[in-house]
């Protein structure tokens, strides 16, 4: 379904991807692991078309993702609908003016009707559990509550990929078991899902596959999840682990 | 049926399937266009402050008085020939510059002149030709002192310059907090962006509210991060006072450099 080949991008000069091959099947669970700044954050910006590698090939689905290929109106808008991304500061994805709305946002342009808009938004708000908030303003919800409002309004438009950069951060320890169950629930119900993540604990919980960056901003290891949270020599070499 | 947070959940029937969309056609263009513009600013702030300033040997502070000296010399000047003498000495100095630099300069100061001639036709016109070729001049080679300076320092350490002119405190931790939150506030709304941009997936038909949203949201995360900012300065002691600590040392380069400068200022006592 995913498929980087070779794949390099660099911000001023300054290397943040460099040589990442990998490919992800439909349906499977899995983590990005690395320290700060090993290039997670900016693989999952390639692998949702927000910005292009500067070397290798990207595919999604069979198609080639580059910057002319998304160029294509239908096409570009067709790709942001399979693949879903929750952004790692939920303040940045909420723009509407109360929580129904964001979460309508997305089903209202792909040109539903009122009634089935409700009922997406309304079967949203249900799976998680976010009912009391429907009509308040996104702004001004805890950290937790925008969370899961971001997770919404990208569900609402069943996306066949769903990508989360660091979706731990800030969240109370209750919220975060929360969002584990919410995840393996996603995942058994079909969805194929890129987590970002420095959390070991939560990697081992949501994912059977786990690709570890290093410093140098290439992948180090590429394994069952398990096999790979167990092997503490490696976490201690791209600093991970003490 | 599906175990969710001990519950029993049912999980949608439309989120169980793959979803088949043919996307509706919208002239959305703008949100592309946005991010575009936006990422152009904050990649010319970035690079403004990746810039090597090693590559400039010249002491900040030197190149910030006398570029400051430069402006008023050439305000008060009425001889044509050390305005000459002083678009000379910038060209050289702009040919010394690199070239993706040195079009930027020329081309924005070339504007300006032109700007200034468009304004100053009625001068021409009405028989003042002396003006006409004067203030553009003036105007080419202040906004070419202005940008050399901009391009070739960083702008955290012309502000910080700036206490030495006795600027007031507190307009210079302005000006210093002002850059460091374009770009994060920049940064902010590019992100906004991109979300807007990967959920809109259709045809949109309240555009401008997606915008004002975001616009919304961009206002009152600015008052949220001034206000933690004031706080936190507050927790550190923050009493309204803000110095600036900076190393001072004379290097070659900067003798070569007043030497060059104290000719142009004897050149305007010379020709006025």
């Amino acid at each position: 379904m995913i498929e980087l080949k070779e794949v390099y991008y660099s911000y001023h000069g300054i290397n943040a991807i460099r040589n990442i091959s990998l490919e992800i099947k439909n349906g499977e669970a899995v983590t990005l692991l690395g320290p700060n700044g090993s290039g997670k954050s900016t693989l999952l910006k390639i692998i949702n078309g927000l910005v292009f590698p500067h070397r290798g090939v990207y595919r999604f689905q069979n198609e080639d993702i580059h910057q002319k290929r998304l160029q294509d109106d239908s096409f570009s808008k067709s790709f942001h609908q399979k693949i879903g991304f929750i952004f790692q500061n939920s303040d940045s994805q909420l723009f509407c003016s109360n929580v129904f709305d964001e979460i309508a946002f997305g089903p209202r342009q792909m040109g539903m009707t009122e009634d089935e808009v409700d009922k997406r938004v309304n079967d949203c708000i249900d799976l998680l559990k976010i009912q009391e908030i429907m009509n308040r303003q996104p702004y001004h919800l805890s950290g937790g509550e925008k969370r899961k409002v971001a997770i919404a309004s990208v569900l609402a438009m069943n996306p066949d990929v769903l990508t989360l950069d660091e979706p731990m951060n800030g969240l109370d320890p209750k919220t975060g078991k929360w969002l584990v169950e919410f995840l393996r629930c996603l995942s058994r119900a079909g969805k194929t899902i890129v987590v970002s993540t420095h959390n070991l604990d939560f990697a081992r919980k949501i994912s059977n596959r786990a690709i570890l960056l290093n410093g140098s901003h290439s992948v180090a290891a590429d394994l069952p999840t398990d096999n790979l949270l167990d092997n503490i020599e490696l976490l201690k070499k791209v600093n991970l682990l003490d | 049926m599906l175990d969710f947070h001990n519950e029993y959940v049912t999980m949608p029937d439309w989120l169980m399937k793959n979803e088949n969309y043919t996307p509706l056609s919208d002239k959305d263009s703008f949100i592309n266009k946005s991010i575009f513009s936006l990422l152009k600013v904050l990649t010319k702030i970035r690079m403004q402050s990746s810039y090597a300033e090693e590559r400039n040997l010249v002491n900040v502070n030197f190149r910030v008085f006398f570029t400051f000296a430069l402006i008023v010399l050439l305000s008060l000047s009425r001889n044509p020939v050390f305005v000459l003498i002083v678009i000379t000495y910038l060209l050289l100095v702009c040919a010394f510059m690199p070239t993706i630099k040195m079009i930027q300069i020329l081309r924005f100061s070339i504007l300006a002149a032109l700007f200034a001639c468009i304004i100053l036709l009625p001068a021409y016109l009405g028989g003042n030709a002396y003006s006409f070729i004067m203030i553009p001049s003036k105007v080419f080679a202040t906004v070419m002192a202005v940008s050399i300076l901009s391009s070739s320092a960083r702008w955290d350490s012309i502000i910080s310059e700036l206490k030495r002119f006795y600027l007031p405190n507190i307009l210079i931790f302005v000006l210093d907090i002002t850059i460091k939150y374009i770009v994060m506030l920049g940064e902010f709304s590019l992100n906004m962006l991109y979300a807007l941009k990967l959920r809109s997936v259709g045809k949109n038909r309240s555009k401008y509210s997606s915008l004002s949203g975001v616009a919304g949201t961009m206002f009152l995360k600015s008052r949220e991060m001034s206000e933690e900012m004031y706080c936190a300065m507050e927790c550190r002691g923050f009493t309204g006072e803000y110095h600036v600590y900076k190393k001072f040392n004379i290097r070659l380069a900067d003798f070569f450099y007043i030497l060059i400068n104290v000719g142009i200022v004897f050149s305007f006592i010379i020709f006025g």
